[in-house]
């Protein structure tokens, strides 16, 4: 398969820049040759079936695996060697992850608020429950909420920071089409306001479609292509994404 | 856009981020009636149990050792708390699966260590507070009679507390949550050995080569003399506190290697599936 590479943004900086990375789990090879970058104010999407290594990018780009081969830069810094610089302006959200069942949601949100140096922790608690429209929530503990609110908890804590990087691991896999629909509202004009870069995967073409700038298409642990929606379709001779999608997952 | 937070690598950062764990553990302790009950249900335990004890081998007339058995379940006490509470923090990470929200935040490897070892002080203060209290109501025995000595014993002991829950966590780190078992009874070894409630010339003479690398053999050995009316061993105490550095030292090395094992195999992501 031929690879494009369209620069989205032409003379917009790059906040993230990943060269050639490659990650093997025993005899698995879960991500080979992945070069990406992700320009000052982008919305990019990580697209491809089960199994193509989107997680695991991410996870390197967060420093959580660490890479076999190749090079991440963030903010211009080198990851590995400015860890805590560099995590203090992003933030991560994914379907599978949980928070301390035990805590009240005010709980965890000041937690979180100090984990990430705050100044004022509780100002910056209240906005975020504003923007997320958690304050019938705040005395409940996790654990007795939906997983849908516990969704919306995660995102909460996710945008404490005002990451200048957010990257998102199948963000509204458990929002109903709502819910789902208003997060990606929230998402985007979030990132618009703050000028702030997100990476995001899901397996939802519509919310790719509405949301991302810019779609890289993994498969095998490669990525295959990038363009806009749009592009992708036409690259692959098909209507829309989806079609791309089950073109690319089916061969 | 980032003046919002202080500079990461600054002493106020740092100070907040330690303090995030640490109010987080507090919350969650709050939040969970059966962990205060548990603070205070084992130590009280054994307290009454080795304190009937005491009560019998008095009636058979052996003076002295009601106070030193009384003592070594108290000093025992916090080295098993001081460990446990470190481990537990850990493991509740992993059981709520928030392992992966902690490590892509800006805290280290040292703050995270750092927050836990804080907050297992507050439990482990609040413990022995409840059973010193107990001992005197109950036996009579005021811990306070051991003395200024009490310091240098307890800090030798929370620190190897401290050492031990690392070593563990690292553990459990590498080979997963199965290893948990591991985080509860680590500190379990070192009971034997030590010489908590006897002398450690009962011991086979290898085991005493080996009791004397241990720092708390020489806080029990220390408490008993001390209570046998001998000044404060500070020989003793200089070198439990020099072996204590040693221990820390190691789990801090060992903690580093499995935490970059971990990054290297992808295990972080594996913890509670
Ligand atoms: N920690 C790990 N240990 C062993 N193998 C792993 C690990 N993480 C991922 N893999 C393997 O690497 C490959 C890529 O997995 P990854 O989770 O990155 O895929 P993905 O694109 O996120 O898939 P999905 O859409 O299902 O979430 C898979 O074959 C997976 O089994
Ligand atoms: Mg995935």
């Amino acid at each position: 398969m031929r690879a494009v590479r369209a620069p989205a943004h032409p003379g917009r900086v790059a906040i993230l820049q990943a060269d050639l990375l490659a990650k093997r789990f025993g005899p698995v090879t879960a991500v080979e040759e992945v070069s990406l970058t992700v320009a000052e104010g982008e919305i990019a999407g990580l697209l491809g079936p089960n199994g193509a290594g989107k997680s695991t990018t991410l996870h390197m780009l967060l420093g959580l695996v660490t890479p076999d081969s190749g090079r991440i830069r963030i903010f211009g810094l080198d990851l590995e060697r400015h860890r805590t610089e560099v995590l203090n302006q992003v933030n991560f959200s994914a379907s599978y992850l949980g928070l301390p069942g035990v805590l009240q949601v005010r709980e965890v949100l000041d937690a979180f608020a100090r984990l990430y140096g705050l100044r004022r922790p509780a100002g910056r608690v209240a906005e975020v429950v504003e923007l997320l429209e958690l304050g019938p929530l705040l005395r409940r503990k996790v654990i007795d909420l939906s997983s849908g609110q516990q969704t919306r908890v995660q995102l909460a804590k996710a945008l404490l920071n005002r990451p200048r990087l957010l990257i998102l691991d199948e963000p509204t896999a458990a929002l109903d089409p709502d819910a789902g629909d208003r997060i990606r509202s929230l998402l985007v004009g979030v990132a618009r306001e703050w000028g702030g870069a997100m990476l995001i995967t899901s397996h939802n073409m519509r919310e790719v479609e509405r949301m991302c700038d810019r779609i890289h298409f993994m498969s095998g642990g490669r990525i295959i292509a990038t363009g806009t929606a749009a592009e992708l379709a036409g690259l692959f001779g098909v209507a829309d994404l989806e079609e791309v999608f089950l073109k690319v997952a089916r061969q | 856009m980032t003046t919002t937070a202080f500079p990461p690598l600054s002493a106020a950062a740092r100070r907040r981020r330690i303090g995030g764990v640490v109010r987080r553990d507090l919350a969650a302790l709050r939040r969970s009636p059966v962990r205060i009950f548990e603070i205070v249900f084992w130590p009280t335990v054994e307290l009454v149990v080795w304190g009937f004890v005491t009560v019998y081998l008095r009636a058979g007339d052996v003076p002295f050792i009601v106070s030193t058995l009384l003592g070594a379940v108290l000093l025992w006490q916090i080295l098993h708390r001081a460990s446990n509470e470190v481990s537990m923090g850990f493991l509740e990470d992993i059981w709520s699966r928030n392992l992966l929200n902690m490590h892509v935040t800006p805290l280290t490897a040292a703050e995270y260590l750092s927050g836990l070892v804080v907050f297992s002080l507050t439990k482990v203060v609040f413990s022995v507070a409840v059973m010193g209290t107990l001992a005197y109501v109950l036996y009579g025995f005021g811990i306070l009679t051991v003395g200024v000595a009490l310091v240098p014993f307890m800090a030798v002991l929370l620190v190897l507390g401290w050492a031990l829950a690392i070593a563990a966590i690292s553990c459990v780190l590498r080979f997963g949550e199965g290893a948990q078992v591991i985080a509860w009874s680590l500190v379990f070894v070192f009971q034997p050995i030590a010489g908590v409630f006897y002398p450690v010339s009962v011991l086979p003479s290898g085991l005493q080569v080996v009791a004397s690398f241990v720092p708390a053999t020489h806080v029990f050995q220390g408490m008993r003399d001390v209570l046998a009316g001998s000044p404060i061993p500070w020989d003793r105490m200089a070198a439990a506190a020099a072996l204590d550095v040693v221990y820390v030292a190691l789990a801090l090395a060992l903690y580093t290697v499995t935490l970059r094992h971990a990054r290297a195999k992808g295990r972080l992501s594996r913890f509670g599936e």
